[in-house]
């Protein structure tokens, strides 16, 4: 008999998270190390590890076949759709304090998508080998260009069998013409929303006049289209972070359900005006926080709002094949399917790829509507976008949970090549999973309470938390 | 209850033969068109005879295909053409002895798969055909000769087959490898434990065998409907049921948790197996938050939905055979029962569900 290869973590109380490489885990304490270390597995730890998959006697045989399947599961393979994010124009009318990439002035020129540019697009769009399609409309606001976004909508509703449209936007503004736009079905809406008045105004407005013209959008919007069709997301500034209560206040009053808590981006602009959010350990020790308030209210109110990253990366723990999400998938291959078109025709990989580009610190481009993708660059992209040959995640229990952003490594360190435990992705991750495991093992009734209906089960089985003897 | 078996009326001497009655105008040769109605009595001209069918309205049976057993006077609908729930029996033979067997074996075994070869012809466009028993795998190679011969002129067929998975061998891998896109496999597993396994199954060693077969379907990217009904036996063990299917059976497509159908052994044993799921649903409830966690499908068959807590009933599936299937008179004022799987025909209401409540 054979034991498939077993990776550990320490957690704050001495126990061990325990994984193999299909992500089927377990807690131990540190003797089961010891003696799975020496090769002096008891005839109790070696039942314990069949019943749960952890072995196999011989190639071919069921418990090897299910192994297969479970590790073949765990590795994201595009299912035929793409997710494109589009930046129309970069100019926009507020000015946030943390704002990612170079906005431009309302007023200023050369911003914008021109005919030439769009046109492009389009044809980009028609040689995509997809028949569904996400499109984030970023900016900038994109709003300001809405003669674009219905030229992109037009074009795409008649090209693929499923599209769908996200506009990211402030909502300072909604005129007729705006909202006829969304009252199409598939056209979706996500917005910002730092918090209380106060930390909004800070944030993003500078005024209370604007931050409230903001509520009223927001209402106005949810009334129209629904909740359903609204997210909002709070960006939170480490120098003044809000308090947990507050914010999921503001979050419960326009309506939403759930949130996804990110720190300001150490990137682009940002970081400039930002070092408080170098530090990694006052954001991991403010999300806890956050996290363990988050549960009391939701037990004390009997009303459930999510965390979306925590239960995003706690579904990804329990089961393969939680990919929505296209920040967190390993592998991630760059392909021109999952791209950011910015203002000027350029196309990055990411988000992040496009702002580093934005500050000249690497141009990671990898094409332009214009000249197509650029496949050497692609080629040469694709092998940090996997984590399982990684020589810190393959000693991780998290890899198969986990995914990479060597972008966001690029940024920070100027090479992708650091050792994991001291990149910003790492540490937050190794956090985020830490967490999962703690509230997952956690006897807690408001935890269960959170985490069954974060997860939509009635009770945690408690096959979900297995303890090795 | 809709009626397998017509009487039909026809020159005995001739041998069994297939024909398709005809929705509208022919369209080939073994279309038959009606000739004549007279007194309920429906007269059809086929290719070289002409034969009768009584009681039925000839708009039930337009467009099914029927066996024609001249000697028994028997017409055997084989396609219903409106239904979804076609099934060719392929034997009634079987190795196993399953506690609520509802089509207990017998002995001998008679060859039809020229006939359903035949009528898988005639078969709607795009119609999936059940093959059951018995168990159909003891014929096999037959039964993969009869898969092929249908899909060299009808390849938008497909088939969904019951077995006990007592029989493929590693020979069967590439033939299961090329045909995996059409096949869904239907096999039972009642428990995680080998031992219980094989008592319900009545065949020592089953679990074992079982195991290995499963992994040559894995291997061989099967579609796999996992099948478990049920019982006072086994319902105590469907959470570790659910956590090995999660870790040993990752591959399966759907996990099929099926109640209990009382006919044949089902009805010899009811009292002995049945599982009054109205009156306690912990168990079923924890297997089934076990499989939604970690992403892998589930189903009810044959759970009247009443019978079900409210947050389960989505996984409900209307899973009773058309002509096998009924309400209850209290279900006469009940708002979900479209979407109720309802009982099977020879459910009965004295040793059935304590809980059956209107919605
Ligand atoms: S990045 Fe860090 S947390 Fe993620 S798998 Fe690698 S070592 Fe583990
Ligand atoms: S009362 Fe009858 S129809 Fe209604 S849910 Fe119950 S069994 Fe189904």
């Amino acid at each position: 008999m054979q034991v498939w290869p077993l990776r550990f973590r320490e957690l704050t109380d001495h126990r061990m998270i325990i994984a193999d490489d299909s992500g089927n885990y377990f807690l131990a304490d540190g003797n089961f190390v010891d003696r799975y270390a020496r090769d002096e597995l008891n005839q109790s730890d070696v039942d314990f590890l069949s019943a749960r998959g952890h072995t196999f006697q011989e190639a071919s045989e069921l418990a090897h076949t299910a192994f297969l399947t479970r590790w073949a599961k765990r590795q994201y393979i595009s299912d035929g759709s793409a997710y494109v994010i589009l930046i129309p124009t970069l100019r926009c009318d507020l000015k946030c304090s943390y704002c990612q990439v170079s906005r431009a002035p309302v007023a200023a020129k050369g911003f914008d998508w021109d005919e030439q540019i769009l046109d492009r697009v389009l044809a980009f769009f028609d040689n995509l080998p997809v028949n569904e399609i996400q499109i984030e409309f970023q900016g900038g606001e994109p709003f300001l260009r809405l003669d674009h976004l219905k030229a992109i909508a037009d074009f795409a509703r008649r090209r693929f069998q499923q599209a769908r449209f996200v506009v990211c936007t402030n909502l300072q503004t909604l005129n007729a013409d705006i909202l006829e736009f969304l009252a199409s079905e598939d056209v979706l809406i996500s917005t910002s929303l730092d918090g209380p008045h106060q930390i909004h105004t800070q944030n993003r407005t500078r005024s209370a006049y604007l931050t409230q013209e903001f509520h009223q959008n927001l209402v106005r919007v949810l009334d129209l289209i629904g909740p359903e069709r609204v997210s909002a997301l709070p960006t939170i500034d480490m120098k003044h972070p809000p308090q947990p209560e507050e914010l999921i206040s503001a979050y419960e009053q326009f309506g939403f359900t759930s949130l996804y808590l990110r720190p300001v981006n150490y990137q682009g602009f940002a970081r400039k005006s930002h070092p408080s959010a170098r530090t990694s350990e006052t954001w991991t020790s403010y999300y806890q926080e956050f996290i363990y308030s988050l549960i009391a209210r939701n037990s004390r109110t009997g009303r459930v709002m999510e965390e979306f990253y925590l239960a995003h990366c706690l579904r990804r723990i329990l089961a393969p094949g939680a990919d929505s999400h296209t920040d967190l998938r390993n592998p991630n291959i760059p392909t021109g399917a999952n791209a950011v078109i910015d203002f000027d025709g350029q196309i990055y990989s990411s988000d992040e790829a496009r702002m580093l580009a934005r500050i000249r610190q690497i141009n990671l481009s990898i094409g332009s509507v214009i000249d197509g993708l650029d496949r050497e660059k692609l080629a040469l992209l694709a092998p940090s976008h996997i984590n399982n040959f990684d020589p810190d995640c393959i000693h991780c229990p998290y890899q198969p949970f986990c995914g990479t952003d060597p972008i966001d490594d690029m940024s920070r360190n100027g090479r992708i090549d650091v050792p994991r435990q001291e990149s910003w992705f790492c540490q937050r991750h190794l956090a985020v999973f830490d967490l999962a495991i703690e509230l997952l093992y956690s006897r807690d009734p408001a935890v269960e309470f959170t985490l069954c209906s974060w997860l939509g089960l009635e009770k945690l089985p408690d096959a979900l938390r297995p303890i090795a003897p | 209850m809709i009626q397998l078996r017509l009487r039909s009326e026809c020159d005995r001497s001739l041998s069994p033969f297939v024909v398709r009655i005809s929705n509208g105008a022919r369209q080939c040769r073994d279309d038959a068109t009606l000739i004549f109605e007279k007194l309920g009595v429906l007269n059809y001209r086929a290719e070289h005879t002409e034969f009768c069918i009584r009681d039925v309205a000839p708009k039930d049976i337009a467009g099914d295909v029927l066996l024609i057993d001249p000697r028994r006077q028997i017409a055997h609908r084989l396609i219903r053409a409106r239904s979804r729930h076609n099934t060719f029996l392929i034997t009634e033979q079987c190795d196993q002895r399953c506690l609520m067997c509802s089509q207990p074996p017998k002995e001998h075994h008679q060859d039809m798969f020229e006939h359903f070869l035949s009528a898988a012809r005639l078969a709607p466009l795009g119609a999936q055909i059940g093959l059951s028993g018995g168990e159909p795998l003891l014929h096999k190679q037959a039964l993969f000769n009869f898969i092929d011969a249908a899909w060299t002129t009808r390849d938008d067929l497909s088939f969904h087959i019951l077995t006990n998975g007592q029989h493929f061998d590693e020979g069967d891998l590439p033939w299961l490898r090329s045909h995996r896109a059409q096949l869904l496999w239907g096999v039972p597993i009642y428990s995680a434990d080998a031992a219980i396994h094989d008592e319900i199954v009545g065949k020592p060693g089953a679990f074992a065998q079982l195991s290995g077969n499963f992994s040559l379907l894995g291997l061989a990217g099967a579609a796999l409907e996992l099948r478990t009904v049920v019982m006072k036996q086994n319902v105590s063990g469907l959470p570790d049921l659910a956590d090995f299917i999660t870790r040993y059976l990752p591959f399966a497509a759907t996990w099929a948790i099926m109640q209990m159908e009382r006919i044949g052994y089902g009805r010899m044993n009811w009292s002995h197996c049945f599982f009054d799921s109205s009156k306690e649903f912990t168990d079923l409830g924890a297997a089934i938050d076990l499989m939604s966690a970690r992403r892998q499908s589930v189903v009810l068959y044959n759970f009247p939905l009443c019978t079900i807590p409210p947050v389960f009933r989505n996984l409900a599936a209307q899973s009773i055979s058309d002509w096998k299937q009924k309400y209850l008179p209290e279900c006469e004022s009940c708002s979900t029962r479209i979407r109720c799987a309802g009982f099977f025909e020879w459910y009965r209401e004295e040793d059935g569900f304590m809980g059956i409540h209107p919605q």
